[in-house]
């Protein structure tokens, strides 16, 4: 029951945020109030992680994972914008599930930017990566059986990512949601874009046999 | 000079949050310029030495081309300057893309005086207790990085020296980081199961709760800190209550309040955003005695 | 009295064909300091892990565990400081188990302390832990456990990765712990120069079964009844090796101290001198180094301060030093991977930097890493060793010749289809030399090649090594197992801040030393200064001794 209510709370509660502050604050700083929904939107999941009970395996496992994205995030830093994180994420929460995916997509974007620099994108950063990871998790077995599914999987994460981070610019740009300025926002990040797609599908192509494996081996050998 | 990054880590997160949130909170230009003028001197006292040139180079183009983007987007506003396209540049829009400017140029500096003094381990102390086993996770990862950075040069050397190096272009690049990446994979979850057998030895897990340890004490001098700071925050938010904080550009740009509540929000706030600043001189003051004086 | 008892334990692990513990009888007296040998793979881990509730490992088993009558607590400390260390601060180390209890701050405040001082490390407690060295990172492993207060504290060859100064420490800071606060101490060990002189029993294990359970003193005269040649005679420390080689009478001595005392009551000789034996080698240098700087960064200390040396082409040379001295540095920059800023460093007579492309790797030099697992990539020994073909150019026809033999000639052929990481330390070690011996490199630079390996496994890499020579390999090893330098290398040297000291024969260098020298020469040097191995000491023994 009391999972239930808490539950409901924040489904009613990222909306209210969001109405809430857009009729409170006279100018219109939807940046600020979409930058508390992320913020609100995660919460829940960081609660469910907290209430179920994983083994301490399990835990380190997932600390691993994303400090092994994080460390992917460095090792290819000097090829801007093609990182093996969303490839990471996802093939984490292929093998792990859907709460492991967003738990490494999520602290691997907090992580990371200690390194990288903290800011209000941060909250986005963990969203778009841990919603990446959760979905990733639903989609588990179609994308273990087939390749090109997961090739698709990558392109599209590559693209929704720069699509929602470009909605955080201009919001931060502008104050509030400015199409043309969206519009010019896409269209000078399509090589970036494309980069990201790019990386996502080489790395998981390239990685999600032998990674997969070695998660598999773990697995099995440890019993998880 | 960390004057402010020693207090206690409950009293700097209240300290960010209330000046964040009135930044975000309650646009208006004289508050944008304190919280800049707050966030840039207290930078430029924490900061190296060496690096304000650099900083400098940053975000003051940063500032001109986020001030100067907004007109040329946005055509509110009515007194037109000039045409562009046909479209006009209006002085409304301008000056609100400056305001905007310095919004943006002040959240950015206060997210940088926020990385440097809220470290790993205080978001760990403070939320650890919240979610302790979402803060075993993060602070598992966040010393499994260096550990790994170490071993994954290790591994690039080590395959380096048996000539799996094949070239210089960009495919052989990505195919050798890939190489040390899945290097890294084998290791680090071997390396992660045998971390968490010494948890478990250390009797992580055992059915107890567990407590949470830290050095950090909450001294007197926090105390004074955390009253002082929430007192000139809730002025602030009653100045803002009374509606006097209110401005807009848009139409025409609104008059900036005089009265009593307004005045009070201003000085307030301006206190509030100098706090560590002020921490910091009076810290280097004490010191420069304590020095003379031996 | 009993703290803990095993009776008729058995184990096996889930898939596997073998029992890793059968039929396992053992009792421990409270207070008792307790040391398990065996060679790797015995089941000294399993019998370890079975004994901490929560590290048993999944599996069948039969048997049971008793612990004694006021329910001991155990504290585990396992093999890798790396690994065991599970927090990024050193206060937070210590602190984490008394965390997991669930005590309040001032009780932790108060108990963390107590140990920092108790163990010295007062100087250490704001660190992070990633800047303690190995030796520091194990010492706060055991002060982190013991900080729970544990009655009974379980290791797992906690000394496998340190270097031997530290490895000592490692074990009176045991002693000490076993002297003064009467805790019981069961150590898995197999390197026990150190270890029996501080023990009170020791329990030899050999397939799974309990051999012996005997005072230390007894174990050499023990296993020689059971079979003369035992294998786990060879780990033993030197002095019991060389009592029991001769067999002499009187007690088993374990001291360079005891053994010198046996050796002197039972041969007159004094001061003498072994014939140095003709080593030949070619003229030509493999390996030049002359007067090379080196530094990490622009503004750190020097590393290397004028390194200058010379290997010959067809020699074992072996280069020693302590901890932190360059050795490691010397071969990184021998093998191209550090530029050296002043001095010249030449391969084959051919200066390092002129080597483009890679040529350097292929068919010329090949460096092992100190961590075997650095090599492997992939999920068995063979997808690695096969990735390696490619890189070093072999025909796809030629590719699994070329493997068969390197497996056969360093005896992995039955390891090819395994996991890496299931291999022991020793196995390890070898799959990683045949795959860096796959780019039929004429040098072979190896660092600490014996780190956490056991006696026969290190035996068994100095024969690789030998017969590597007689191919026409020449190696350059960096080590600090003064012993395993002694058996193995042509010539050795010492490298201290940053330069060679000293490169001659083995039986110059070490008689020149009198403190980093082998035991057996320590227990020997009265009698023949340039004495080195137990084998050597023995038989001298045989031909001049017995005369008085």
């Amino acid at each position: 029951m009391k999972k239930r209510v808490s539950f409901i709370v924040f489904c009613l509660a990222v909306p209210a945020v969001v109405v809430g502050g857009a009729l409170l604050f006279p100018a219109k700083r939807y940046a600020y109030v979409t930058l508390c929904a992320a913020v609100l939107s995660c919460l829940p999941f960081f609660m469910q992680f907290e209430r179920k009970d994983a083994g301490v395996k399990r835990l380190v496992l997932i600390a691993s994972m994303t400090a092994l994205s994080t460390l992917g995030r460095v090792i290819f830093a000097p090829l801007p914008g093609f990182k093996p994180v969303t490839a990471m994420v996802v093939i984490t929460a292929m093998y792990f599930g859907g709460e492991a995916g967003f738990m490494t997509g999520t602290l691997s974007a907090l992580i990371s930017n200690f390194w990288f620099g903290q800011g209000p994108w941060t909250p986005f950063q963990m969203l778009s990566w841990g919603m990446l990871g959760f979905i990733a998790g639903l989609l588990a077995s179609p994308l273990k059986k087939s390749k090109a599914l997961l090739a698709a999987y990558g392109a599209l994460a590559g693209v929704l990512y720069s699509f929602i981070m470009d909605v955080w610019t201009v919001l931060w740009a502008d104050g509030f949601f400015n199409p043309a300025r969206y519009a010019a926002a896409l269209a000078s990040s399509v090589p970036f874009t494309a980069v990201y797609a790019a990386s996502n599908v080489v790395f998981l192509l390239l990685f999600a046999g032998p990674i997969g494996r070695t998660l598999e081996r773990i697995q099995t050998k440890y019993n998880i | 000079m960390r004057a402010f990054a020693k207090l206690h880590p409950a009293v700097n997160l209240v300290y960010f949050l209330c000046v964040l949130s009135v930044c975000m909170f309650v646009p208006h230009p004289v508050l944008e310029a304190e919280a800049l003028v707050g966030g840039a001197l207290f930078c430029a006292a924490t900061g190296k030495r060496g690096n304000i040139k650099g900083e400098l180079l940053f975000y003051i183009p940063m500032f001109f081309i986020a001030a100067a983007v907004n007109p040329l987007f946005s055509h509110n506003g009515v007194t037109p300057l000039f045409f562009l396209n046909g479209n006009p540049v209006t002085l409304e829009a301008l000056l609100y893309g400056v305001s905007m400017a310095a919004a943006l140029v002040g959240a950015l500096l206060w997210c940088k005086a926020y990385s440097g003094v809220m470290t790993s381990d205080k978001h760990l102390y403070l939320f650890g207790r919240l979610w302790p086993k979402l803060s075993l996770v993060l602070s598992s990862a966040l010393r499994f990085i260096p550990v790994f950075l170490r071993q994954s040069r290790r591994v690039g050397r080590a395959q380096k020296a048996m000539g799996l190096y094949s070239g210089k272009s960009l495919t052989d690049r990505i195919k050798n980081k890939g190489r040390v990446l899945s290097s890294m994979v084998l290791w680090s979850l071997e390396n992660a199961v045998e971390v968490s057998a010494a948890m478990r030895a250390r009797g992580y897990g055992c059915g107890r709760k567990r407590t949470s340890f830290s050095l950090f004490r909450m001294r007197a001098g926090d105390k004074v800190w955390l009253s002082l700071c929430l007192a000139l925050y809730a002025a602030v938010l009653a100045a803002a209550l009374t509606g006097d904080l209110n401005f807009s550009f848009y139409p025409k740009i609104g008059e900036i309040s005089l009265s009593a509540a307004a005045l009070l929000g201003y000085a307030a706030f301006g206190a509030l955003s100098l706090l560590p600043f002020a921490a910091e001189i009076k810290e280097a003051v004490q010191w420069r005695y304590c020095v003379s004086k031996i | 009295m009993e703290i803990l008892r095993v009776e008729n334990l058995s184990f096996r692990y889930p898939k596997a064909e073998g029992f890793a513990l059968k039929d396992m009888n053992l009792s421990v007296q409270s207070g008792e300091f307790l040391v398990l040998c065996g060679p790797s793979g015995c089941g000294k881990t399993t019998l370890l892990r079975l004994l901490k509730k929560e590290l048993s490992p999944a599996g069948e088993l039969s048997g049971r565990v008793l612990y004694g009558a006021d329910a001991p607590t155990v504290g585990f400390v396992g093999q890798n400081p790396e690994a065991q260390t599970v927090t990024d601060k050193v206060w937070h180390e210590l602190a984490f188990g008394l965390e997991s209890l669930g005590l309040p701050t001032e009780v932790i405040r108060r108990r963390v302390g107590e140990m920092a001082c108790f163990f010295g490390i007062e100087g250490l407690f704001r660190k992070r832990t990633d800047e303690l060295s190995g030796g520091q990172k194990q010492l706060l492993c055991l002060a982190s456990v013991l900080v729970m207060q544990p009655q009974v504290i379980l290791l797992d060859e906690p000394t496998g990765q340190l270097d031997p100064i530290a490895a000592s420490d490692f074990i009176a800071a045991l002693q000490k712990i076993n002297r003064e606060l009467g805790i019981t101490v069961i150590l898995a060990e197999h390197r026990l120069e150190d270890v029996f002189p501080v023990a009170d029993r020791a329990a030899v294990m050999e397939d799974g079964q309990l051999l012996l359970c005997c005072p230390p003193r007894d174990v050499a005269a023990f296993l020689s009844a059971l079979d003369g040649h035992h294998a786990m005679l060879r780990a033993l420390p030197s002095a019991a090796r060389i009592w029991q080689s001769l067999r002499l009478p009187g007690d088993c001595p374990l001291t360079v101290r005891e053994g010198r005392e046996l050796l002197e009551r039972h041969c007159k000789t004094r001061g003498a001198l072994l014939p140095e034996e003709e080593r030949a080698h070619a003229d030509d240098a493999a390996l030049e180094l002359k007067s090379v700087f080196f530094r990490y960064e622009r503004d750190a200390p020097d590393v290397l301060r004028g390194a200058s040396f010379t290997v010959y082409r067809g020699v074992i040379f072996c280069v020693l030093g302590g901890n932190g001295a360059g050795k490691t540095t010397l071969l990184n920059v021998a093998a191209g991977l550090d530029r050296a800023y002043r001095g010249k460093v030449s391969v084959f007579g051919k200066p390092v930097k002129d080597y483009k492309g890679g040529s350097l790797y292929r068919h010329c030099l090949a460096l092992l890493p100190q961590d075997p697992q650095c090599v492997f990539a992939h999920d068995t020994v063979r997808a690695d060793l096969y990735e390696m073909c490619e890189a070093a150019g072999i025909k796809k026809a030629e590719r699994e010749e070329r493997v068969r033999e390197e497996a056969e000639r360093l005896g992995v052929s039955h390891l090819l289809e395994r996991h890496p990481y299931d291999l022991s330390g020793g196995e390890m070690q070898k799959c990683a030399l045949a795959k860096v011996l796959l780019s039929a490199p004429k040098l072979l630079l190896l660092d600490e090649p014996t780190k956490g390996i056991d006696a026969f496994a290190k035996q068994s890499l100095c024969g690789i090594i030998k017969d590597l020579q007689k191919d026409g390999i020449t190696a350059v090893i960096v080590t600090h197992d003064v012993e395993f330098a002694a058996e193995s290398a042509d010539r050795c040297a010492l490298v201290f801040d940053g330069e060679i000291l000293s490169a001659d024969t083995p039986r110059r260098f070490f008689a020149e030393n009198s403190f980093y020298t082998t035991a057996a020469n320590r227990i020997a040097r009265t009698l023949w200064k340039n004495a080195v191995s137990c084998a050597e000491v023995s038989e001298r023994f045989l031909a001049e001794g017995e005369d008085g």
